[in-house]
């Protein structure tokens, strides 16, 4: 009757009716049936009404199955037709998981994707992002609930690092002293107590990278100056800067995350008033400042600075001078950024609270002690926020429902990997489990769950896109308007009860993240713009605005933005930070960088940072701000451009397409 | 009072100590080869602003320390600039004025000159000198030639001669400028 059909990628096959028959008569016979007869009468009843429908014109496979569907169950072949429909759907998602990630495959042999500007692209890099590509999809189609997996795929939800949904946690601030102090075994044998700075700092590094191949997130040390303090007792000062130096040259160049990255590393220090403790925050200061082999900005660890009143912020305290070391490195470096003691929030704590580069904080605990050693995040998952907004269509009633539909969604989520990462054994982390990294992991043999250990751990629940969010709702961003302000913190409030609630629920420690976007800020917006076309204030940039940060093309003042930002920190609990910037580093100028710092803490910031393009000319070591392709001092075209990607530094090439667009809008404040 | 203004940066960290507001002005007869901003030589380029206007745009400040008063030269419109730098002064802020003529020269006219003494002792920093193409340095702060100078004004001006601001010399004081 027909001669041709078309196939899924387009061309036109020749059409055999048999093939029908085939399908059919396997579907009936795995329930049961025999007759091949049937399965040819039931052909014939969809050759005709593929006749009624197409009247001549070119139909395809799927057009096919839809309708052998719907003969199957009006003929009454009920259970065929379900055997039919599951066998098609199996089918469906296996060649979706094949040909799409063999494409994957393909590209990423050319050259990996930019979602992370810390993966480099040689062949470990490349390793890397298949594995990474397998198993999302893995993941995705296997392992995780259709209600989550849709709503990541469509955008309503961002599950993060998916690649390791089952396979570890995110994250820990270490406990060096403990690891120093006691020995440790990274699985070749004891490695002893240090006994001078230089081999102190080493097992440092040794350390990180080794808890970093067990994680997939950021590692920290959340007390450097005091947790090496015991280590550098009667050392040299020149002795104590060269290993400060080794430990930076080392964290920039061990290429060990996933086997092809630098580990994400955050250093806190600046409140230990002990001798040797401020040794080791000066000379590593110092040692940050000196830069790398040729002076080059170094773009780990991220350092945080602790400032406390009485201790560490004013001119009386006795770490004040390192405080203004602090300043004047942070005038140049991109670091350190600034954690603060004193806010509303972490003034409870005392200086007990420590951040991460990418501005996680750990700290509230429902299952152990309220330390953050020995803690970090075990996942996070981001809503789309402006999406919400578009939906909603200026109806707060249903932003709300709509709201606590997918926060709803999204606690369950993190609940759902909690369960299956407590399926993980202490052999599976062999390094922050097996050597007791982990609070809650001391006493566990290798072949019990980790769960003792991680539910010390968060759950976090994270946003982006405020600003968007509130150009949809009313139509300004709380940049621009101050009720847009009000109803920005009304809504961000509401989320964090929302997350407290959960913990009650649970009984875990739920969280509130002000998500540092990477991947995620350029895709929401593909899809959103896919979905409801080009918004203005809304979609029609590359990139969402980051968390509740006022969007960065807009020209505010740093004053006012850090007075806009501030009342937000205070919700965010699992993690927080607000930037100014610059056009150029202020370099000369401590002075600038001491307000803006004093005006955050002023502003109840829990942590900030002070951004603005760094270009070195590899040639000549010129540090500034090169705006043509050359340096203007000798001519060289080697410049090397670093910027804050979101939290953390790299060099431009590194790059997504998202973060490329939000670079080019971000306005320095005049 | 009129001025003659190539362009305003509200928030700056390389004109001086802190965050600045920083004035332009237009127009400058001295044409330094190299100068960094030669659209402000011609006297009829920018555009006219009151300094209320100017005022204005500064506002209740924040977290600025102060204005730079740069161009173009402050100096060629001293009068309207000096006004400017008073109002700025009576807020609380300080005042760091750049300028092609040296401090000694602008001593001298200033025995002729009301509006040249009126706006140098409006001053606190003054970042004098041409801009000298052999004398770059890129390591200098806040100037691009060596033979410029960062002088404290007011102490300039109470000791008859130029003082200039180095490591251990207080500015307004804090422990200011130069190398460490």
């Amino acid at each position: 009757m027909f001669d041709r059909i078309r196939k899924r990628d387009g061309r036109e096959a020749h059409f055999d009716d048999s093939k029908i028959t085939d399908a059919i008569f396997r579907a009936a016979r795995a329930v049961g049936g025999e007759d091949r007869e049937t399965a040819m009468e039931l052909t014939l009843e969809v050759l005709r009404m593929l006749k009624q429908r197409y009247n001549g014109q070119i139909f395809g496979v799927e057009d096919v199955q839809d309708i052998v569907e719907k003969i199957l169950i009006e003929k009454g072949h009920a259970k065929t037709a379900k055997a039919y429909i599951l066998y098609r759907d199996r089918r469906t998602r296996l060649r979706d998981a094949k040909g799409e990630l063999m494409d994957v495959v393909e590209e990423i042999i050319k050259e990996t994707d930019r979602d992370n500007a810390n993966v480099g692209n040689s062949a470990s890099a490349k390793m890397l992002q298949i594995a990474s590509a397998a198993s999302r999809r893995y993941y995705l189609t296997r392992l995780i609930d259709e209600d989550y997996s849709l709503a990541h795929s469509r955008g309503d939800i961002h599950i993060h690092d998916l690649d390791f949904y089952a396979t570890s946690v995110n994250c820990l601030e270490i406990p060096l002293e403990k690891l120093l102090m006691d020995g440790f075994n990274n699985g070749h044998g004891f490695i002893r107590p240090p006994k001078r700075p230089g081999t102190a700092t080493a097992l440092a590094a040794i350390i990180l990278q080794s808890s970093q191949n067990d994680m997939f997130g950021g590692q920290a040390f959340p007390f450097f100056d005091k947790q090496m303090a015991p280590f550098i007792d009667g050392a040299d000062e020149e002795v104590v800067f060269q290993a400060m130096e080794a430990l930076v040259f080392n964290l920039n160049s061990m290429h060990s995350r996933a086997g092809s990255q630098v580990p994400f590393s955050s250093i806190n220090l600046g409140t230990d008033t002990s001798e040797e403790g401020r040794r080791v925050t000066r000379n590593f200061l110092l040692g940050y400042e000196a830069g790398l082999g040729h002076g080059e900005n170094p773009i780990f660890p991220n350092v945080i600075f602790r400032v406390k009143k009485g201790v560490s912020f004013d001119p009386q305290d006795p770490n004040y001078d390192l405080f203004q070391i602090a300043v004047r490195v942070a005038s140049k470096r991109l670091n350190p950024t600034f954690s603060f003691m004193d806010s509303s929030f972490n003034k409870p704590y005392d200086d007990q609270v420590a951040y991460m580069g990418c501005r996680t904080r750990t700290m509230d605990n429902r299952r152990g002690p309220a330390v953050t050693t020995g803690r970090g995040n075990l996942s996070f998952t981001t809503i789309n926020l402006p999406r919400l907004g578009i939906k909603a269509e200026r109806n707060m009633k249903t932003f709300y429902r709509l709201l606590d539909d997918v926060t709803e969604l999204t606690i369950n989520q993190l609940y759902h990997r909690f369960q299956v990462q407590c399926r993980l054994k202490v052999k599976d982390l062999p390094f922050v489990m097996g050597q007791g990294l982990y609070l809650g992991s001391e006493g566990l043999k290798p072949d019990d769950s980790i769960e003792p250990a991680i539910v010390n751990g968060t759950l976090t629940v994270g946003f982006i896109g405020l600003a968007e969010l509130l150009v949809a709702l009313t139509g300004y961003h709380h940049g621009q308007s101050k009720e847009s302000q009000q109803l920005g913190l009304e809504i961000v409030k509401y989320l964090r009860k929302k997350t407290d609630e959960a913990c009650e629920r649970f009984n875990l420690n739920y969280t509130l993240l002000a998500t540092p976007a990477e991947g995620t800020c350029g895709r929401y917006v593909r899809l959103d713009r896919k979905e409801y076309g080009i918004i203005p204030g809304i979609t029609n940039q590359e990139y969402y605005t980051n968390s509740y940060h006022i969007p960065v093309h807009f020209p505010i003042s740093s004053f006012d933005k850090i007075s806009l930002e501030g009342p937000y920190h205070k919700f965010c609990n699992a993690g927080h930070i607000s930037y100014v910037e610059f056009a150029s580093p202020p370099q000369d100028n401590p002075e600038a960088v001491e307000a803006i710092v004093r005006h955050m803490a002023e502003s109840d910031m829990g942590y900030g940072g002070i951004n603005y393009p760094v270009d070195f000319c590899c040639n000549c070591s010129l540090q500034g701000v090169i705006n043509e392709p050359n340096c203007p001092r000798c001519g060289s075209a080697d410049i090397r451009r670093i910027r804050r990607i979101t939290g953390y530094l790299s060099t431009i090439d590194r790059f997504n397409d998202g973060k490329v667009e939000e670079l080019k809008h971000r306005l320095p404040h005049n | 009072m009129k001025i003659r203004v190539a362009g305003i940066e509200k928030e700056s960290v390389v004109d001086g100590p802190g965050l600045r507001f920083v004035l332009f002005v237009q127009g400058c007869t001295r044409h330094c080869t190299g100068c960094h901003n030669p659209d402000t030589w011609d006297f009829d380029g920018g555009q006219e602003m009151d300094t209320g206007e100017i005022l204005d745009q500064f506002g209740e400040g924040g977290l600025i320390r102060g204005i730079t008063l740069s161009g173009g030269e402050p100096f060629e419109q001293a009068g309207a600039c000096a006004l400017l730098a008073g109002q700025i002064r009576a807020l609380g802020r300080d005042i760091v004025t750049y300028t092609g003529y040296t401090f000694e020269e602008l001593q001298d006219r200033s025995s002729a000159d009301l509006d040249v003494k009126r706006l140098l002792e409006a001053t606190d920093i003054l970042v004098d000198g041409p801009f000298i193409a052999e004398e770059r340095d890129w390591d200098l702060p806040f100037r691009g030639s060596r033979n410029q100078r960062l002088i404290l004004v007011p102490e300039s001006l109470a000791s008859g001669m130029a003082v200039p601001a180095g490591s251990t010399t207080p500015v307004n004081g804090r422990v200011g400028l130069g190398k460490r």
